[in-house]
């Protein structure tokens, strides 16, 4: 299992760079993973974005559609770029302690 | 706002009402095995069946009904094709514009069956240069195998060289129909295609789940499996006549139903109006692109000898975000990626950056759908060009 270091912490992730337990998430993980996007500070988006997400996971056990998220969220998808470079999956789900998503987000 | 459908290059939609009404019709009334018995029912709707293996064979310009067989799409009909017609020690060219329906059979055939197989590129505008195909030519090159539309760049290929060049030699031209048939006219006579291959749901108009083979009289295709026929019950063998030599089973007679209500629409509309249409939008499209300075195109500086299908990127995004914000932001619906034809992305260097994104342009597209469709990538481009600045 890869470990990566981020911000002096180490996490166990998968081959794609996501965090292996979803249970350890907390906000400090989602700033550390948050540079890996290259984000140096979350704003208030970011939260809203992750926290949605973190939320939907942990009621479904699954990521939400995209189209659900940016609904629920109100912003655009392209915002949601803007905010992710990687895009919702390979970004937001990143910082939010998913697992990759297989095809919704 | 409602959808806008630019996917049609994957398949046509909407269909055209007739095809819904008719399927719908017939499904109710005839909805049994064709051919099979001899109540009235049985025979009217093999007469159905029959009726559209003369229509689309009048529509391609062939001479014996007999020789278009139906099959589930394209690429079983290729698959049927090639791997009837190939053998152990045989040499088959193809082109790297092709859709996998044609490069996997030929690999499978070049991994495990001894077949030897050339891919001949295009050149800077999309085009497969007939001479090249000859100059590969060997005394055991027994089939060329190539599509006649570009389902990525829209390019329409000169099969009637090619085909001239393979009935020289004696050499069978297989033609995979898939993105021009119901788009622009196909002569099999004219073009000199042995074995034309077709899918009933794209531009033909009809479902998915339906589309044929036309074998022309001189060439024979092995059968490849084996089965159900409806006819000459007691023979234990597949039958070596045409169509059963290539039909096995009971057919898609909805499917049938279908394709032959969208190719009576199509022969209402008359295919010069529908191409000239499709073509008018493309030509905005790829115009209202060029205007906007991070978007590439591949291939379509000159619209000559083309079908309304174009790939595009916003430079520097992979194509498949381009697509989810287009459908996500904008309800426009397109494909984006590799298209099923990995070589042509990786002759135009786009395998890295994983594809395109597609517009395929179809009968029921309007102006106001392609100017959308400019704004939309206009808006992502230059989100994309702010955020590099």
């Amino acid at each position: 299992m890869p470990i990566v270091e981020l911000n002096g912490r180490p996490y166990h992730v998968d081959d794609n760079g996501f965090l292996q337990d979803p249970q350890i998430w907390n906000d400090d993980v989602a700033r550390d993973f948050a540079t890996t996007e290259g984000i140096a500070e979350m704003t208030d988006e970011h939260w809203k974005l992750v926290r949605y997400l973190r939320e939907y996971y942990l009621q479904f056990g699954i990521a939400p559609m995209v189209r659900k998220l940016c609904k629920e969220t109100g912003l655009k998808l392209a915002r949601v770029y803007e905010l992710f470079p990687s895009g919702p999956a390979n970004g937001a789900c990143k910082v939010a302690g998913l697992p990759k998503p297989t095809g919704c987000v | 706002m409602s959808m806008i459908y630019l996917d049609n290059a994957a398949t046509s939609y909407p269909k055209p009402e007739d095809t819904y009404v008719f399927m719908d019709r017939f499904f109710r009334s005839h909805g049994v095995n064709p051919g099979r018995s001899g109540y009235d029912l049985c025979m009217e709707a093999g007469q159905l069946v029959d009726d559209t293996r003369r229509q689309l064979t009048r529509f391609f310009n062939g001479t014996d009904p007999d020789r278009l067989v139906f099959t589930y799409n394209s690429t079983d009909a290729l698959n049927l094709a090639l791997f009837g017609m190939l053998s152990p020690g045989d040499h088959a060219i193809t082109t790297t514009v092709e859709h996998n329906s044609v490069l996997r059979p030929l690999h499978h055939l070049s991994q495990y069956h001894g077949v030897e197989v050339d891919r001949v590129p295009f050149d800077g505008r999309g085009f497969v240069d007939p001479g090249d195909i000859a100059a590969r030519f060997k005394p055991n090159t027994r089939v060329v195998a190539m599509n006649h539309g570009s389902n990525v760049i829209g390019t329409v290929q000169p099969v009637a060289e090619v085909g001239r060049l393979c009935r020289e030699r004696g050499i069978r031209f297989v033609v995979d129909s898939s993105q021009t048939a119901g788009k622009i006219p196909i002569d099999v006579q004219a073009m000199h295609v042995d074995v034309l291959a077709f899918t009933g749901h794209k531009s033909l108009m009809g479902p998915t789940g339906i589309g044929g083979l036309y074998v022309q009289p001189h060439v024979d295709i092995r059968h490849t499996r084996a089965g159900g026929t409806g006819v000459r019950s007691a023979h234990p063998f597949h039958l070596d006549e045409y169509p059963w030599r290539l039909e096995y089973g009971t057919p898609n007679v909805l499917g049938i139903a279908g394709l032959h209500a969208g190719v009576s629409w199509l022969e209402q509309q008359g295919l010069a109006a529908i191409e000239a249409h499709e073509m008018r939008l493309l030509r905005r499209l790829v115009e209202g692109l060029r205007g906007i300075p991070n978007v590439t195109m591949y291939c379509q500086d000159d619209l000559a000898d083309h079908i309304a299908v174009m790939v595009f990127n916003v430079d520097g995004f992979e194509a498949g975000n381009t697509g989810t914000i287009l459908d996500v932001d904008h309800n426009i619906a397109c494909r984006t990626g590799l298209h099923c034809a990995p070589l042509v992305h990786a002759q135009l260097g786009l395998d890295a950056i994983k594809g395109a994104v597609r517009f395929g342009i179809g009968p029921f597209n309007t102006d106001a759908h392609i100017e959308a469709a400019i704004g939309a990538v206009g808006e992502i481009a230059a989100a994309r060009a702010a955020k590099a600045r």
